[in-house]
């Protein structure tokens, strides 16, 4: 008995510090960022993607090569940006899938294809052909099981395998440079009246052409996507096309609590008014206009999800039991995500997520340090007059009720309650189970918002001092925009 | 979304490459041309719309795209129409109705060949037209009342001809709660008030027979009132007020902006009263003899204004109009010299701005004007007295006294009658002028009012050379200081929603425009 006890007390420990460590582990590294990571494939990339001659007309040619160099260009400088990050989880977990997709089905993927892993939230895969595919962190959050995240890369691939992208390229520069493709440019010029109306009617034209092919491309892309996971014993179930139809839905989602019980735990002050939008202008109206954001449904790239289910529906792998994505990289992926978006100074969906996090149950200190960051980023973009942009105000006919008070609150909460929840949040508990990077990361934020020198050069300082002590940190990132200034 | 922008505006930048390409989209793009103009109802920024001329469509008409944004810059819809060539002068809101007003002509702004100019110049007309747009983006009611204009035809070394001519007062455009909306204008032959209901039809017009320079309208419940500004010998003299009630559709009699001593007046402000709701004027007393004497430190500290006052309109007969003179020419105030000097601080009082709380108090707003001996050059006459010529450059030049514009002052005007200076604070002093230099050559200070009515807190904006700031007069505290120019940024500030400013930030190193809307 008291050995038994023992040994559970013992077990209990080394759950504890385990517990504690996965606190401490980063989620990344500031040398996992592409333009560090990726420094050698970037260079190699511009080397390697050569346009190949494909014409003799010089200027079909020409212009073949711009669309090329453009495709170089546009993941060359993604890279740079630190668009994409290689973590020790996520990324072997993917390349996981593909290595599987690639090994059962050798014939059509002859060589591994180059993994991108970009942090963006929305829910997307890409491929730009020559063997890159790139997976968005949105798209692992969104998916729900291992088989749904394989349909979507075997989709992805497909698009390689069947070189879609190079002969769009191809199909591009030759429509571009075609007699008849001038000419009717050319008739806009000699028409004396309706000249945008005609521009548009040959644009639209050829955007609806475009998108019919891409169109096709996709279909094919799915079929044959369908036949890789079939090779890879993967269980294919076309109920995923119709989950893509609620992909825009996360910000549509409501909170569990009041508004006022999220902030009110942190020891916060709140009030309701806050959230009640004040303004008397138009977006408190009831206005109705036909829907112009939509574009036509002949000019979309993909056919319609519930088309998408409709023919593939008959190759679900009736009664598979589908392989959910394990926690940690579910829990992983979540926080990359949202420390992107915090990145990209979207703050008010970042608060939300926190929020529906919250409401899942999750205690994870580290969210609460995200809450910190929020505030005091909100802080210091009104500081620099730039609150209402990381607001990011969102029409409230694209977002639940929820989500409207908390950007009201984040837009109309007075300066000095702002002070004061940053000032709170600063000397939070939380913070006694922080790495030291992530304290380190409060006292660059505490020196951006309330320090009385509010020059660039302090700033600098204080930033170059976080990089210097934190060389690994993945928040080096965040203080490389005031270092480099 | 980041990527595939990136990608649309990609393919776009590829389509442009194209040599016969971007010609196109060169020419095409020449011939279209936007107007941003903000949607204002009951003094307040509801909103902003672009208006855009897309394209000439016949040999006289225009396509034209309205995109209607609410006030935090987002998009909710667009109309299109045709019309022919049109100028919009304002927007105004009400019961969820918005009205364009705007200029519409046959012949204004088009070019023509010179054999067609003289044709054209014959057979021309023009319109106010007015617009009605509900929010579902349709279009309820146009309404179009020809005017008179004096046209031409604008000189050119080219071949085209341009029509011109041009209203003699621009188009005013208020809304009317609860009622519609209401319009003013000045042709060659009159001006003319014209009302509408919130369908978009015309319930009244009245013609205002008045010869002025200037022109300023406010609505006021169901009222509309009409502040004329004539020409005359003391330059901010002149004001006459026309009351009309759109409810019974008369008007009251022209009501001459005199005090009782037969002073003119001159008009800082008409407003809405924010407590009641009901107009009120508020300005300065001008000395009759002094009033011109506005241009140099030294002619203002001669007294150019005997008092101040305010006049609130309670309703348009004479017993509803309610008279509030306070003099400082007799004596009467103290701490305040005979010719408008402060004693507390040693300063002249220029009022830029006034306005009234949401308890009804009168506040002036405006800098401190300190007028001191140049002890230096008197030092310098005295000792060159003897020379004759070099004292008397020296009065020419530099002369005997320096002024300078110091703090800001908020002065209020007490309910019996008398003046005090609320508060003051600071802001960027400016140089030590000669005080016979004319403002205009070192003044660059502009004042701004705003309020919130949700906060029921006035606000001064001060924009000086260097810096705008912002300042809480409730609180008596400096909100923020925001520099001009910040690195390679210069910031300017614009109207916005109530409580709101609209922060714009150019950036010349990187050369891109940053807006956004930010609170007070």
């Amino acid at each position: 008995m008291t050995h038994s006890y023992r040994v559970l007390i013992a077990v209990l420990l080394i759950g504890l510090a385990l517990d504690g460590r996965s606190q401490i582990k980063p989620l990344y590294n500031y040398q996992d960022l592409s333009h560090i990571i990726y420094q050698r494939q970037k260079d190699s990339l511009k080397k390697a993607w050569v346009c190949p001659a494909a014409y003799k007309n010089k200027e079909t040619q020409k212009k073949y090569k711009e669309i090329w160099d453009s495709r170089t260009e546009f993941i060359t400088q993604a890279i740079a940006d630190d668009d994409y990050v290689q973590d020790q989880d996520i990324f072997p977990y993917i390349d996981g899938i593909i290595t599987q997709l690639m090994q059962a089905n050798k014939q059509q993927i002859p060589v591994k294809p180059f993994l991108l892993l970009d942090r963006s939230a929305s829910i997307n895969a890409y491929a730009v052909g020559g063997n890159v595919i790139a997976v968005n962190l949105g798209l692992i959050s969104f998916c729900q099981s291992r088989e749904e995240l394989a349909l979507a890369i075997a989709h992805e691939m497909s698009h390689n395998i069947l070189n879609h992208a190079e002969n769009a390229a191809r199909q591009r520069a030759e429509l571009l440079t075609s007699d008849e493709y001038k000419r009717s440019l050319e008739s806009v010029l000699d028409s004396k009246y309706g000249r945008l109306t005609r521009l548009q009617k040959i644009l639209e034209n050829y955007s609806f052409n475009r998108s019919k092919h891409q169109r096709y491309h996709e279909s094919d892309a799915d079929s044959l996507a369908i036949l890789l996971l079939k090779k890879s014993n993967i269980a294919f179930n076309a109920a995923f096309f119709l989950r893509l139809d609620s992909v825009d839905v996360l910000y549509r989602q409501p909170l569990s609590h009041p508004l006022n019980t999220y902030f009110t735990a942190y020891h916060l002050p709140f009030e309701d008014t806050w959230t009640q939008r004040r303004s008397k202008g138009l977006s408190t109206r009831n206005y109705n206009f036909r829907d112009t954001s939509s574009i036509a449904d002949s000019l979309k790239t993909h056919p319609d999800c519930e088309e998408r289910y409709a023919r593939t529906r008959s190759f679900t792998v009736a009664g598979a039991r589908m392989t959910p994505i394990p926690a940690n990289i579910k829990t992983k992926t979540n926080k990359m995500m949202l420390w992107g978006m915090y990145q990209n100074q979207t703050l008010t969906p970042c608060l939300y997520r926190v929020l529906l996090e919250k409401d899942k149950g999750n205690t994870d200190e580290w969210y609460d340090f995200m809450v910190n960051n929020i505030f005091s980023g909100l802080f210091y973009a009104d500081r620099e007059l730039h609150r209402f942009n990381a607001v990011g105000v969102i029409q409230k006919e694209y977002i639940s009720k929820n989500y409207n008070e908390l950007q009201n609150m984040l837009e109309q909460m007075p300066r000095e309650s702002l002070e004061q929840y940053c000032k709170t949040l600063q000397n939070g508990s939380f913070w006694k189970d922080m790495s030291p990077a992530e304290r380190a990361l409060k006292n660059l934020l505490y020196t951006l918002t309330f320090d009385p020198d509010a020059s660039d050069k302090n700033r600098a300082k204080a930033a170059k001092e976080f990089t210097s002590n934190n060389a690994a940190s993945m928040y080096c990132e965040f203080a490389d925009i005031f270092a480099k200034k | 979304m980041k990527r595939s922008l990136l990608l649309t505006a990609l393919s776009f930048s590829l389509l442009v490459a194209v040599h016969a390409q971007s010609k196109v989209f060169k020419e095409v793009s020449e011939g279209i041309s936007s107007q941003v103009k903000s949607i204002w109802q009951d003094n307040t920024m509801v909103g902003y719309l672009v208006f855009t001329e897309l394209e000439k469509a016949s040999a006289d008409s225009f396509n034209y795209k309205i995109t209607i944004m609410d006030e935090n810059l987002n998009d909710i819809g667009t109309v299109k129409f045709r019309e022919l060539k049109l100028n919009l002068y304002n927007v105004a809101f009400e019961q969820d109705v918005l009205c364009l007003a705007y200029l519409k002509s046959n012949f204004l702004d088009y070019d023509f060949g010179r054999r067609d100019a003289k044709t054209a110049l014959s057979n021309a007309k023009s319109w106010i037209f007015t617009q009605f747009l509900n929010l579902d983006g349709k279009i309820i009611a146009t309404n179009a009342t020809p005017v008179d204009i004096k046209y031409s035809i604008g000189a050119s070394y080219t071949s085209k001809r341009s029509g011109y001519g041009k209203l003699k007062t621009s188009v005013l455009l208020k809304n009317i709660p609860q009622k519609g909306f209401a319009c003013f204008y000045g042709d060659d032959s009159r001006n003319n008030l014209l009302i509408f209901n919130a369908a978009g039809r015309q319930t009244w017009q009245k013609t205002v027979q008045e010869d002025a320079s200037d022109f300023y309208m406010l609505t006021s419940q169901q009222d509309v009132w009409v502040l004329a500004k004539r020409k005359e010998k003391l330059v901010e003299a002149g004001y006459e007020l026309f009351g009309f009630n759109t409810k019974d559709s008369t008007a009251a009699p022209k009501y001459i902006l005199k005090d009782k001593k037969g002073n003119p007046l001159r008009v800082i402000t008409f407003d809405n009263d924010p407590a009641t709701g009901k107009p009120f004027m508020a300005g300065n007393i001008i000395n009759a003899g002094k009033g011109n004497g506005l241009l140099t430190p030294n002619q203002r500290a001669r007294g150019p204004y005997d008092g101040v006052f305010t006049i609130d309109f309670t309703g348009r007969k004479k017993s509803e109009i309610k008279e509030n003179y306070i003099y400082w020419n007799d004596g009467s105030q103290p701490g305040i010299s005979k010719r408008g000097r402060w004693d507390s601080i040693r300063a002249y009082c220029r009022f830029e701005q006034a306005f009234r709380d949401y308890e009804g108090n009168t506040f002036f707003s405006g800098s401190a004007m300190l007028r001191r001996p140049r002890w230096g050059a008197i030092g310098l006459e005295i000792v060159t007295a003897p020379t004759i010529i070099l004292p008397a450059m020296i009065a020419m030049t530099a002369g005997s006294t320096k002024a300078q514009l110091a703090d800001g002052l908020v002065v209020r005007m007490g309910g019996k009658g008398g003046l005090t200076i609320n508060h003051n604070f600071k802001l960027n002093p400016t140089i030590w002028a000669a005080a016979r230099a004319p403002f205009i050559n070192w003044d660059n200070r502009n004042y701004y009012h705003l309020n919130s009515s949700e906060n029921k807190t006035n606000y001064l904006i001060v924009d000086d050379s260097r810096n705008f700031t912002i300042y809480n007069v409730n609180q008596q505290k400096i909100m923020r200081t925001i520099p001009h120019m910040d690195g390679n940024v210069r910031t300017s500030i614009l109207p916005a929603k109530e409580g709101h400013i609209m922060v714009s930030e150019y950036n010349y190193k990187e050369k891109y425009t940053r807006v956004s809307i930010e609170s007070l």
